[in-house]
């Protein structure tokens, strides 16, 4: 039944909706309003991390703690994809799965009222801890270890189960890791660009990652939430959850060369968060001729 | 590979309206020198847009659905564009009968843009059904829409966006009770607007009654050469000179993410950094100029390979869905707006304009073409900004000989860096209800 269900939903994908002389889909509502008031918000948290990022790197510019970087050491702005013609197959896919199966959950799912909506992402959330527990200690961040293992037993307890987060109260906010940042943070580079069936646009150390992370949350199995058909309820609300609070759209650029752009962002963007990471490391000479991710 | 177009990051942050507070690197004297074409100001006011606390008030809910049609005349749409098929705009719909109000995209943008999303909160806001569309020149506009796939004639282009626009309202729900049609755009979309009612005005199936401009060009074609003058400038012309910006923008914000005590970057936090970075002139002229350039991009490809011409794409062997376009960007990215006149605009349109020269061409191509409607007519209006970058003081002396008080000038901005502001809406919607009356 459930093959079958899974059947069902990639060939409806495979098929999109496309052929369809005309579609009205509605929407969530825009909240402008209350867009703007969180813009300002969002503004002013800016200018002030500005200001402290400032001030942060004249003094770790003045101790010599941290090396800035120059033009020299930026990798090479073409990107290692050695499994282009996959990728893109699967990007397609993607592609068409999220328009004709998951857009339209997730718009559903964004019509129901915001607290449900937000209890569920907290669960998830807190669900996600014990992994991070495990990666902060084999990153030997251990103090972000140990304020992610009190956020659990705060938010599972006083948070029922994890519904609401009351540790964030507590000034233990929310800051998830995983396997890909521990692999970062031991200097494994992100390796080749990577289009996962239905997850979207990774690299080989992010998809690496993401399979160790789903292997250490069932060998914890929290309240035996990894067996048996809570899992499948479980893997059916995980990535609805995570599609509705993501406002990526493929091809909303409308470009042919869409693909080349997401995969510039990724890896890029993925470099970027490797170097903040080795700050204080000495700098590796980078070949500028080698594509980035390599 | 094209946003290989190094400060990609920067580029779609522009696009997307990022608007970070201030610059992130301290701003100094500029050692670099300036372009020439805008005054810091304007540069930064393009590139921030509107500050959110100087945006105008907006409603709590605005209702959004997404209409995708398909249009009778569509050309075969070619592989490496399956996914254009169907023309896409946005619908936000009042409960009663209403005025509806058409706004238009600027040059290579979608039909939801952050700006327009400012304009359809203001217009809801203000009591109108609001239809959104993608500019003629948005890739998924030439495919599903355009009649010719060449993008850029601005009378071609309205026909084509006045035929699309009968169609979409022929297929709105029922519900949706209009008891007038009003047109607004904003930059290219802004003279596709005007050029649409006066289209109207002799076809009379819209009845289009008010046209608001917002920040147009006077004309495309010299626009687009102050923009591919700014790349020149701020860039240079070769690929060195995008691998030179990209470098130091990667620089300059893993700088920022070391110092700092977040380390995971999320996707909005990376398009804002992008622009936090910037500054000097030259930089920002660079974001702005390399915006225009990605667009472009787009534009030269899909004219290329619907009007065979073989600037880039061979039209012996188009490129299929799976194949790399790796090349091909590589060698859009440093081709200008000039070079897609030439090799593609002009050879199209010659041979299928009788007695046509380049030269004429270009003169299709200014508001000129419906400049006694825009002098005669009072319900044409338009808003702009002296420091406008896509205009030359000729150029803005026309606009203000040919409307009159219909048009409103305001003193800073840029391109549309005051789009939103709580002026501007209130002269827009000012112009719109006819109660405007004359300049800020």
């Amino acid at each position: 039944m459930r093959a079958l269900l899974l059947a069902g939903l990639v060939a409806v994908a495979l098929c999109g909706c496309s052929s369809q002389s005309l579609s009205i889909r509605r929407l969530p509502d825009e909240t402008p309003a209350a867009d703007n008031a969180a813009a300002i918000k969002h503004a002013a948290e800016l200018a002030a991390a500005a200001k402290q990022a400032v001030e942060r790197q004249a003094t770790e510019d003045a101790s010599g703690a941290v090396t800035p970087l120059t033009a020299a050491d930026a990798p090479s702005m073409y990107t290692y994809d050695p499994w282009e013609r996959l990728n893109r197959s699967f990007y397609r896919f993607n592609a068409r799965f999220d328009d004709a199966v998951f857009l339209p959950v997730a718009d559903a799912y964004n019509r129901l009222p915001w607290p449900i909506r937000t209890g569920v992402q907290n669960f998830f959330l807190n669900l996600a801890e014990p992994k991070s527990v495990v990666n902060y200690v084999l990153q030997l961040r251990l103090r972000s270890g140990m304020r992610s293992a009190g956020r659990f037993v705060i938010n599972s307890t006083l948070g029922i189960g994890g519904l609401f987060d009351v540790a964030t109260r507590f000034k233990l906010t929310s800051d998830p890791t995983g396997f890909s940042a521990t692999l970062a943070r031991w200097d494994m580079h992100p390796g080749p660009f990577l289009v996962i069936p239905l997850l979207g646009p990774s690299t080989l150390r992010d998809g690496v990652g993401l399979l160790t992370d789903y292997g250490v949350s069932y060998e914890i199995n929290v309240a035996d939430l990894y067996r048996g058909n809570q899992a499948w309820a479980l893997g059916v609300l995980d990535p609805i959850n995570l599609r509705a609070n993501n406002d990526f759209r493929y091809y909303s650029s409308g470009s042919p060369f869409e693909y080349e752009t997401i995969r510039f962002l990724y890896v890029h963007r993925e470099l970027i968060e490797d170097d903040a990471l080795h700050a204080k490391a000495p700098r590796k000479a980078r070949d500028p001729g080698t594509p980035a991710g390599r | 590979m094209l946003l290989a177009v190094a400060a990609c990051w920067l580029a779609a942050a522009v696009a997307s309206g990022a608007q970070p507070p201030a610059p992130l690197v301290p701003l100094g004297p500029t050692t670099d020198p300036a372009t020439g074409l805008a005054d810091s100001a304007a540069l930064r006011a393009t590139v921030y847009g509107t500050p959110p606390q100087d945006i105008a008030p907006m409603p709590a809910r605005v209702p959004l659905q997404q209409i995708d049609i398909a249009l009778p005349w569509a050309r075969p749409v070619p592989e490496v564009f399956w996914f254009d098929r169907r023309l896409r705009v946005w619908l936000s719909a009042q409960d009663e009968p209403a005025p509806l109000a058409i706004v238009i995209s600027g040059a290579g943008s979608d039909g939801n843009t952050s700006k327009l999303s400012l304009l359809r909160g203001a217009l809801y806001g203000a009591g109108y059904h609001v239809l959104t569309m993608p500019s003629p020149t948005y890739p998924g506009f030439i495919v599903s829409a355009s009649s010719t796939g060449v993008a850029g004639d601005l009378l071609q282009d309205s026909r084509d966006l006045y035929s699309a626009m009968q169609q979409i309202i022929a297929h709105l729900p029922h519900r949706v009770q209009i008891t007038d049609v009003d047109i607004l755009g904003y930059s290219l979309g802004a003279a596709n607007a005007a050029v649409v009612k006066s289209i109207d005005a002799t076809e009379g199936r819209l009845h289009i009654h008010r046209a608001v401009m917002i920040n147009p060009p006077v004309s495309l074609f010299s626009s687009m050469g102050r923009l591919d003058k700014l790349f020149a400038i701020s860039i240079g012309s070769s690929d060195a000179g995008i691998e030179r910006l990209y470098q130091m923008l990667y620089a300059r914000l893993a700088n920022v993410y070391r110092t700092s005590e977040q380390i995971a970057i999320g996707d909005s936090d990376v398009l804002a950094a992008a622009t936090m970075v910037l500054k000097t002139d030259s930089e920002y002229s660079a974001a702005i100029a390399l915006n225009f350039r990605i667009a472009l991009m787009n534009v030269f490809f899909a004219g290329d390979l619907y009007a065979g011409t073989g600037a880039v794409v061979d039209p012996k062997r188009p490129p299929r869905v799976g194949d790399s376009l790796e090349a091909i960007t590589r060698a859009l990215r440093t081709k200008p707006f000039s070079e897609y006149f030439t090799r593609v605009f002009a050879p199209y349109y010659l041979a299928r304009k009788p007695h046509s020269t380049p030269e004429s061409l270009l003169a299709d191509n200014r508001l000129e073409i419906i400049g006694d409607a825009l002098r005669s007519n009072p319900d044409y209006y338009a808003q702009t900004n002296s420091d406008d970058l896509i205009l030359d003081q000729p150029e803005l002396t026309w606009l203000e000989q040919t409307l009159g008080k219909r048009l409103a000038v305001y003193d800073h901005g840029g391109h549309l860096g005051n789009l939103g502001d709580k002026h501007q809406i209130a002269d827009m919607l000012d112009m719109l209800a006819g109660r405007w009356t004359g300049s800020p």
